[in-house]
């Protein structure tokens, strides 16, 4: 404890972000069957994992924080939600059961609940991790998120 | 070093994930009468078949991985405190430097005439859950009774009703979740429950559970009749103490505990539905046998029992509905006490099919409720426990797309420019 981790995560910069809501569509299409945009939206039902908050002049996007201490991790009944060596917080859609404790406990509100007649898990991001850099991070054109590491 | 957990829920997890963030070596030995480390608030899915493997909360991986020797199958009975050891049924001696206590609640049944008839049953085990569902089957059980309107009552039921079986539901107050949920939020939960089949008797108790050997019927205290197959007593839990005391541990309410989790007896911590603790939104000391704090409040112990000090946050209530198609979600306090409290409502729900709440004081969120739409309300849970000042953006709380735009500059700049998310970085600012 006390040390730092070796994790790197997306970080918003809130003076760069436009709110085009690029992140939104990158993330929802990388993590797509079709890896398409519109077929993502509106055959597969997906929501992006990156939210774009905009209030007056202040825009960010906003996902999952790997928190230090995840309360989402505390809170999950199901075992769903894992922590690995490096600190990034993992949830398992298969093995979740939509209780939506993290829903109810994440400080970021960055778990997100997935409400169907045929499915119910919570869905966060996962850091685009069998693609090794995050689209998001990508698709931003202003450098209004970064891949860093935890600082 | 040797670490002794008793218990093996949530609380047993937490500590063992917060003595393993510290010292990754010392033996850790977990002592519980069941035979797995299952999730308890999943039983009542039991009756409508979830796979038994979905149960387990944690497999016997992460014992091996985190070097925890389980004594499973075993009661421990006694404790002493001067030996410094733990008693086993078996008379087995088990020693210890740490000793966590995570003996969790029993089920309150109340002094029912007939009760210990067959065909009552408590839902709290997972034993207790499969007897009942193999009662039912083996006897052809077509009408239940429930008596309480709890979490676990309304669960029960809702499976009941959706397997087919008749089920009515037998609640002393004058609706449902009276203790957790506001007004509105309980008559929307009992039109879902309706909607599937459940009946509700309200400001009703059971006085009398009748029958020969086995349950046939209960007589209600309005002298009121209900044919019964099955009884169910889901009136609440009390914190289980008994090996608390066995050991001298102070007990109140429920064990009582410093901020570090540990007992008044040195060396003896405890966690879990079996304490009392803080509730930060009201002040006030009592059991919270919730899941995600057990989890925390045995993290805490972790740490501390390992060496490294870490005062616990404080709990509050908060619950999710998991087993309704739609979702109601509920911290802190849902309804005034008095008038110096303000309420904002927004409630869309015959329309578009959620319904918020947020209650404030003195310009802070003490307590929401959020149905139907409930993604991000985590961000106003954080609010009640960090106790920011909320009034600039009051009106905005009970909005679908409140965020955390609408928070403080300085708070997005901590938490998201400078990563400040361990535990103590949560506290009331």
């Amino acid at each position: 404890m006390g040390k730092k981790r070796k994790l790197m995560k997306v970080y918003p910069i809130e003076e760069n972000c436009v709110s085009c809501r690029y992140c939104e569509v990158a993330c929802t299409m990388v993590h797509s069957k079709s890896k398409d945009p519109v077929k993502a939206y509106k055959l597969e039902n997906l929501l992006p994992r990156a939210t774009v908050e905009v209030k007056g002049a202040v825009s960010l996007s906003l996902m999952c924080r790997h928190c230090k201490h995840p309360f989402c991790f505390d809170s999950c009944i199901s075992g769903a939600i894992q922590v690995d060596e490096n600190g990034q917080v993992h949830l398992d859609e298969e093995k979740c059961v939509g209780c939506w404790n993290c829903v109810l406990v994440c400080p970021f509100g960055a778990a997100h609940p997935y409400v169907s007649e045929e499915k119910r898990h919570s869905f966060k991001c996962d850091l685009c991790g069998d693609r090794g850099f995050p689209a998001c991070v990508e698709a931003c054109p202003n450098r209004a998120l970064v891949y860093d590491y935890e600082r | 070093m040797k670490y002794v957990i008793v218990g093996n829920s949530a609380a047993a997890v937490g500590c063992i994930t917060g003595i393993r963030k510290v010292d990754k070596e010392s033996p850790i030995t977990v002592i519980s009468y069941e035979s797995s480390c299952y999730s308890k608030p999943m039983i009542a899915d039991v009756l409508i078949d979830i796979p038994q493997e979905k149960l387990i909360y944690r497999d016997e991986k992460f014992f091996e991985e985190n070097k925890v020797e389980l004594i499973l199958g075993h009661r421990a009975v006694k404790v002493n405190t001067d030996s410094k050891v733990v008693v086993l049924d078996s008379n087995e001696l088990v020693p210890y430097d740490k000793l966590l206590i995570s003996t969790g609640a029993k089920p309150f049944i109340p002094p029912i005439p007939g009760a210990d008839r067959k065909g009552v049953f408590t839902f709290t085990e997972l034993s207790s859950a499969l007897a009942f569902k193999d009662y039912i089957k083996k006897n052809g059980v077509e009408e239940v009774v429930v008596v309480g309107s709890g979490f676990i009552g309304l669960e029960v039921a809702y499976f009941l009703a959706k397997i087919g079986v008749k089920v009515t539901v037998v609640e002393l107050l004058e609706r449902a979740l009276a203790k957790a949920l506001d007004e509105r939020s309980s008559q929307i939960v009992e039109t879902l429950m309706k909607e599937e089949g459940v009946e509700f008797i309200f400001k009703d108790s059971v006085a009398e559970i009748l029958g020969d050997e086995k349950v046939s019927s209960v007589k209600l205290g309005s002298g009121k009749v209900l044919k019964a197959g099955a009884v169910v007593i889901a009136v609440g839990v009390r914190p289980n103490t008994e090996l608390a005391q066995t050991a001298g541990v102070k007990v109140n309410a429920g064990i009582e505990t410093d901020g570090h989790m540990e007992t008044s007896v040195k060396d003896i911590y405890a966690a879990g539905d079996c304490i009392e603790c803080l509730d930060i939104t009201d002040g006030k000391v009592k059991p919270l046998p919730l899941f995600p704090l057990a989890f925390e409040q045995g993290f805490v112990a972790g740490l501390n029992m390992a060496g490294k000090e870490m005062e616990y946050l404080g709990g509050l209530p908060l619950n999710s509905l998991k087993f309704l198609p739609v979702p109601v979600l509920n911290a802190g306090i849902v309804t005034p006490p008095d008038s110096s409290y303000e309420v904002f409502v927004n409630d869309r729900f015959e329309e578009k099919g959620f319904y918020r709440k947020a209650i404030l004081k003195d310009g802070k969120l003490v307590g929401f409720v959020a149905v139907g739409q409930i993604d991000r309300v985590g961000i106003l849970t954080n609010l009640i426990r960090q106790k920011i000042d909320v009034s600039p953006v009051k009106e905005r709380l009970v909005e679908l797309d409140f965020g955390l735009v609408d928070l403080p500059q300085w708070w997005r700049e901590e938490k998201l420019k400078q990563d400040k998310t361990a535990y103590k970085d949560w506290r009331a600012v």
